[in-house]
């Protein structure tokens, strides 16, 4: 038998590690085992022979989890050891990255386990809950945006002048910027970015009109690739329409204004369409008295596509659009309802009608006393759709209810996110939100 | 309750808190400033890794993050300082070599303190938004070492000095050159710009704004061109060792600018050497490198385009225009196909077959072939010349490519209806006088004709062709009908459809007797067969065979034509016959009765006839004689008439008349096709959609189309608007 060479001693805490070279090599060059390992630092000079360990003074229970990730690249953490602690040291040596790839799998929304179930303090029903990029989340309640990292630890609350927040959205995993309802005659409110980890306001998004800044409240938010923000505004006078801003710089580049008869100060939802280069924005009921759906080209600074169910013959009350998701794949925008009905507007055909599925499942009678309004979202070509206290799971081209998830407490759901390969629900009654993932694959 | 009471109740506030020992951020900063000195010293190896990072480590978690930043600025700052004056004191060419191995050291520093640091650069770094540890060195190095007043000027300047040495043809030290441009490049692409690549720009541009300005005066062009490509080809290899690639571009556009664009008018112009020399003398080998360096600049190539085209045109003019090349057909075209072929090659070979010079090379030709009105008379003289004869022994690919090439220069005509004209002319010659060689080659022809100008403007041609066919049956048909006459003389008859054929005014002489009978008993048979046709002899276009005895008995066979034929056969009863006697005997017209007496008296070797007075001129007075003592070696004599191949003064007058009356009704049919589906067009669009329209066959004159408009305004096909006067209306 050959002699290992690459064999590493450690003494970790005072308990005895043995392992190699090669393994210590996945923790890559920007980590303690990398430094250590690099030529610029001799680590033979501190172990002249084999025989003696390398001492590291950390927690020995840990170092072996985080050695066994290293060697398998699965995370077990046994019950005895803190995730906490465990998150901490992987910060020391540089493996948090690690530990954080390791801990879930790939996001399918028919695998989906609930991870964990987070109690807030916040009075008041839950506005939005939006999944960062890197696994974490924010939740805004009434003034306040509560900041979650992946580890589900929360950081200082962040909010824009105490004033009610009515969207948030994440820039980056370092960024979360907060769409918030003025305050009259103060200047208040508006759209701010805020550091994620410390709270700090870093920039607040001004409306210009006329060459005056305007004070103005911002509702619903989108981003495009190419650093672009999104927000529906409606200000004192004129203001009302879709402003958009640079990320990089801060600053207003252009401002779609509504035109008389369609609101888009007042969306609901927008949506940026990468494949069309357009905006989807979506003004519902009960919002407005009438559903307003259109696709916005801001390169020609026109509307491309619109629908509306103005005039439509409201015979059946059901039938009334609660939110509106496109698919650019399928050409559509998929709508829901109150009743947890899906539908599809053909965007091929500009002022199409709303093709309702056969799945109507007509749950009158059992609505629950606080009910929720629907919401969609759309990942990797599942559709989801989330109704009282459960979120369904659509997939294939027919749309197909393939798994439901459903948590007994906390009431229904107002508002749910994907990101970060997890899904984030929050419940209206309780303050309260479910992060579900994917697990690790089997380890057979 | 008291106030002493209230003393005694009081409640100290928890004095055991856990506090951090004060000295403690001071201790540990110590212990990590010790290892940066070390490290800066290449003392490294006392260090141990794991106790400077925990150290480092414990600074963040406790809230000394600032401290730890700020004391890595100001030792790194301080060591940077110290750099600067040993390197500022190395001396010469060390000068270099030392900031290269200072800045390999602190490369290495750097590295290692990140490592140490690594921990505060991944929590403590982002969330104050400082910069990076390693961004930190660079940015440091930058400030205190490249950016110090010693330094910075001293470093362009050593390195613009070893450019400047290399381009010289001396040898310096690449490696070290590159590795410095590196350390540049790694500090950032603006210092790289800033500190190096704008300064060495112009430098650049002086050095060879001056060398440029040398060569000019003592090179020709072709050597010019060649030095260059050379220093061109210097500088992407000096981009490649040791500059940033995105340089190339630039340092390119330098030379570009100041070796070509600069003197571009210069070179193309020079004297004895410039382009136009190049192209006369096919220097295949200067012109692409004159193509390939002029692509590089703006408006290089079609300076050279402007050039080659305005030379070709001006050689053109000249061929065509030339009263010595106008002579001899054959050999004015044979010269514009020589001319063509070889700025195809010059394109081929040295313009990387480049689409606008070959546009330029058509537009130019079409130019200047259309100077000479003569041109499509030419053409098909050619085309004549080589079908009658030029074709022998030539294979068919040959043919082939021959054809082709006229084509070619068919295709420059603007008068294509006149070639046709002409063409007609000279095939039906070639036709009836059993000259075409080819019959292949004359159909390929017809073929082309016929993709390139469309069904219309060969089907007369091609109806010629049948003619052909169809007589040939016919003769069988007539001579199988009628076996008696297989021992009288044989005549064949060539039945040519009207219209089909060159109109010639129908004059006929008499023939003689024996020939006479034979003609009208083909007349009846062929009327016999074909119902409602009109036949009338064309005894100008006819060819004969004749045997003739002369004095001592020799004998000859005479290809003669028709009318030589009707005069010799009335010397079989007379021995002399005067000029008068003659006219009045075969009725020949008087031009084509002295072309034909002319020919058998006066031209030597050819004198069946004896003329009196011996003059070179036929009179009116002369009288003819049968020349008894003709010899020839040959058994068979062919007679050729006195008869110009190109068309006399008169003759081209008339076929121009020609073509301008046929060119009426194309123009009115015209006319009337674009105001039928019109309906209303004014005067101008008129003009312009009927030009178009007939541009595929010839260029319609502004006024002949007025004219024509006019009298179909005449024949009420249109009229005028009563409100615009310009305005056409088409009355249906």
């Amino acid at each position: 038998m050959g002699i290992q060479k690459d064999i590493v001693k450690f003494n970790v805490g005072g308990r005895i590690f043995q392992t190699t070279a090669t393994t210590l090599a996945n923790a890559g060059r920007d980590s303690f085992f990398g430094a250590l390992f690099d030529d610029n630092w001799d680590l033979r000079q501190h172990q002249p022979n084999s025989s003696q360990e390398f001492f590291i003074d950390r927690n020995p229970d840990c170092f072996a989890v985080l050695l066994d990730l290293l060697r398998t690249g699965d995370l077990y953490i046994p019950s005895n050891v803190p995730e906490r602690l465990l998150y901490r040291e992987a910060m020391f040596y540089g493996l948090i990255d690690h530990v954080r790839s390791a801990k879930w799998g790939p996001f399918d929304g028919n695998r989906l386990k609930l991870s964990r179930s987070v109690t807030g303090r916040a009075p008041g029903d839950g506005t939005a809950i939006r999944a960062g990029p890197d696994g974490g989340c924010c939740v805004a309640h009434g003034s306040m945006v509560h900041v979650f990292d992946w580890t589900l630890e929360e950081h200082p609350p962040i909010n824009l002048d105490y004033q009610r927040v009515n969207d948030i959205g994440w820039v980056n995993a370092e960024n979360v910027l907060i769409s918030a309802c003025e305050r009259l005659g103060k200047g208040d409110g508006g759209m701010g970015l805020f550091n994620s980890s410390t709270g700090d306001l870093r920039h607040k998004f001004n409306v210009v009109h006329d060459n005056q800044t305007k004070s103005y409240t911002a509702g619903a938010l989108s981003f495009s690739p190419d650093y672009k923000i999104f927000a529906s505004c409606k200000g004192r006078s004129n203001e009302y329409g879709i402003g958009v801003w640079d990320q990089v710089t801060g600053k207003q580049m252009d401002f779609f204004y509504e035109s008389p008869g369609w609101s888009l100060g007042d969306a609901d939802k927008l949506q940026w369409l990468n494949g069309s280069n357009c905006l989807l924005v979506a003004t519902l009921f009960p919002r407005k008295d009438n559903c307003y759906i259109s696709l916005l080209d801001f390169r020609e600074k026109r509307m491309v596509w619109s629908w509306s169910d103005i005039g439509a013959l409201l015979t059946v009350d059901e039938k009334r659009v609660r939110d509106a998701i496109a698919m650019e794949e399928c050409n559509s925008i998929c709508v829901v309802n109150e009743y947890d009905d899906l539908g599809f507007i053909d965007l091929r055909i500009n002022g199409g009608s709303v093709r309702w599925s056969s799945r109507s499942r007509l749950l009158k009678g059992k609505m629950p006393d606080e009910p929720c309004y629907p919401k969609l979202a759309l990942h990797n070509g599942q559709l989801f759709s989330s109704m009282n206290d459960c979120i369904s799971v659509f997939c294939g081209p027919d749309w197909v209810l393939t798994s439901r998830l459903r948590r007994s407490y906390g009431g229904s759901i107002c508002d749910f996110s994907i990101g970060g390969d997890r899904l984030f629900a929050l419940h209206s009654e309780e303050n309260v939100f479910d992060a579900w993932e994917t697990p690790s694959p089997p380890i057979i | 309750m008291s106030n002493q009471k209230k003393r005694s109740f009081q409640i100290e506030a928890f004095k055991h808190r856990v506090v951090v020992d004060p000295k403690y951020a001071e201790r540990t900063w110590k212990i990590i400033e010790h290892a940066i000195h070390e490290i800066y010293n290449h003392n490294a190896s006392g260090l141990s890794f794991e106790e400077l990072y925990r150290n480092a480590y414990n600074m963040v978690l406790h809230k000394f993050g600032d401290k730890l930043y700020s004391g890595l600025v100001t030792t790194m700052s301080a060591h940077l300082k110290e750099i600067s004056k040993s390197i500022e004191v190395a001396q010469g060419a060390l000068f270099l070599e030392e900031l290269n191995r200072k800045w390999n050291d602190h490369h290495k520093a750097l590295q290692m303190i990140r490592d140490i640091l690594m921990y505060m650069d991944r929590t403590y770094i982002p969330n104050t938004r400082k910069t990076p540890v390693h961004e930190l060195g660079l940015n440091l190095w930058r400030d205190y070492i490249i950016h110090s007043g010693k330094i910075q000027s001293r470093l362009l300047s050593t390195l613009l000095e070893l450019v400047h040495k290399e381009r010289t043809g001396e040898v310096i030290d690449r490696g070290l050159m590159r590795n410095i441009i590196k350390m540049l490049m790694d500090l950032g692409s603006s210092v790289y710009q800033e500190d190096f690549e704008k300064p060495f720009l112009e430098v650049s541009a002086e050095f060879y704004k001056v060398e440029s300005q040398k060569f000019i005066e003592c090179c020709d062009c072709g050597d010019y061109l060649k030095k260059a490509e050379i220093r061109l080809n210097e500088e992407i290899e000096r981009v490649a060792h040791y500059l940033d690639v995105k340089s190339e571009a630039k340092i390119t556009n330098v030379v570009e600018k100041e070796m070509i664009a600069n003197h571009m008018t210069r070179l193309v112009h020079m004297e004895n050497s410039g382009l136009v020399n190049m192209l006369l003398d096919d220097k295949y080998e200067d012109l692409g490198k004159m193509y390939n360096l002029f692509k590089r600049v703006p408006n290089g190539l079609s300076m050279i385009r402007d050039v080659m085209t305005s030379h070709l045109r001006e050689t053109g003019k000249q061929l065509v225009t030339d009263v010595e090349s106008s002579k001899d057909p054959v050999e004015f075209v044979q010269r514009l196909l020589d001319e063509r072929d070889k700025y195809d090659k010059i394109i081929c070979q040295a313009f990387s077959n480049s689409k606008t010079f070959q546009n330029a090379l058509n537009s130019s030709f079409e130019y200047f072939i259309n100077l000479n009105s003569r041109s499509p008379e030419f053409i098909s003289l050619f085309v004549d010349d080589k079908l009658r004869k030029g074709l022998k022994g030539v294979t068919e690919e040959d043919v082939e490519i021959i054809l082709d090439k006229v084509m070619m220069l068919f295709r420059y005509l603007r008068e294509k209806d006149v070639f046709e004209k002409y063409y007609k002319q000279h095939l039906a010659k070639r036709l009836l006088s059993g000259k075409t060689v080819c019959d292949d080659a004359e159909r390929s022809l017809i073929v082309k004709l016929k993709t390139e100008c469309g069904y219309q403007f060969t089907s007369k041609l091609e109806g010629m062709f049948t003619d052909m066919k169809t007589s040939e049956d016919t003769m069988q048909g007539f001579y199988a009908n009628h076996p008696e006459l297989a021992d009288g003389p044989t005549l064949v008859v060539q039945v040519l459809t009207t219209g089909s054929w060159p109109t010639q005014a129908t004059v006929t002489c008499n023939l003689p007797t024996e020939m006479a009978t034979l003609c009208e008993k083909f007349r009846s048979h062929y009327l016999g067969t074909h119902t409602g046709r009109r036949l009338s002899w064309q005894t100008n276009m006819g060819t004969a065979d004749i045997k003739a005895t002369f004095g001592k008995g020799q004998k000859h066979e005479l290809n003669v034509s028709t009318y030589q034929m009707c005069v010799l056969m009335l010397f079989n009863n007379y021995d002399m016959l005067s000029y008068k006697e003659i006219e009045q005997a075969t009725e020949i017209p008087t031009s084509d009765l002295k072309r034909c007496l002319q020919s058998m008296a006066c031209v030597k070797g050819k004198n069946v006839l004896r003329k009196e007075p011996m003059s070179k001129d036929i009179g009116t007075d002369d009288a003819f004689f049968v020349n008894d003592k003709f010899t020839s070696k040959f058994y068979k004599v062919k007679i050729g008439t006195v008869v110009a191949q190109k068309e006399s003064e008169p003759e081209k007058l008339e076929t121009r008349q020609r073509v301008e009356e046929d060119r009426k009704p194309q123009i009115e049919a015209a006319v009337v096709r674009i105001m039928k589906s019109r309906r209303v067009l004014d005067h101008n669009n008129v003009i312009a959609e009927v030009t178009k329209q007939l541009q595929s066959r010839f260029l319609a004159n502004p006024t002949e189309i007025k004219k024509r408009i006019e009298s179909l305004i005449e024949r009420e096909f249109l009229e005028r608007d009563s409100a615009d006067r310009k305005v056409y209306r088409y009355l249906a």
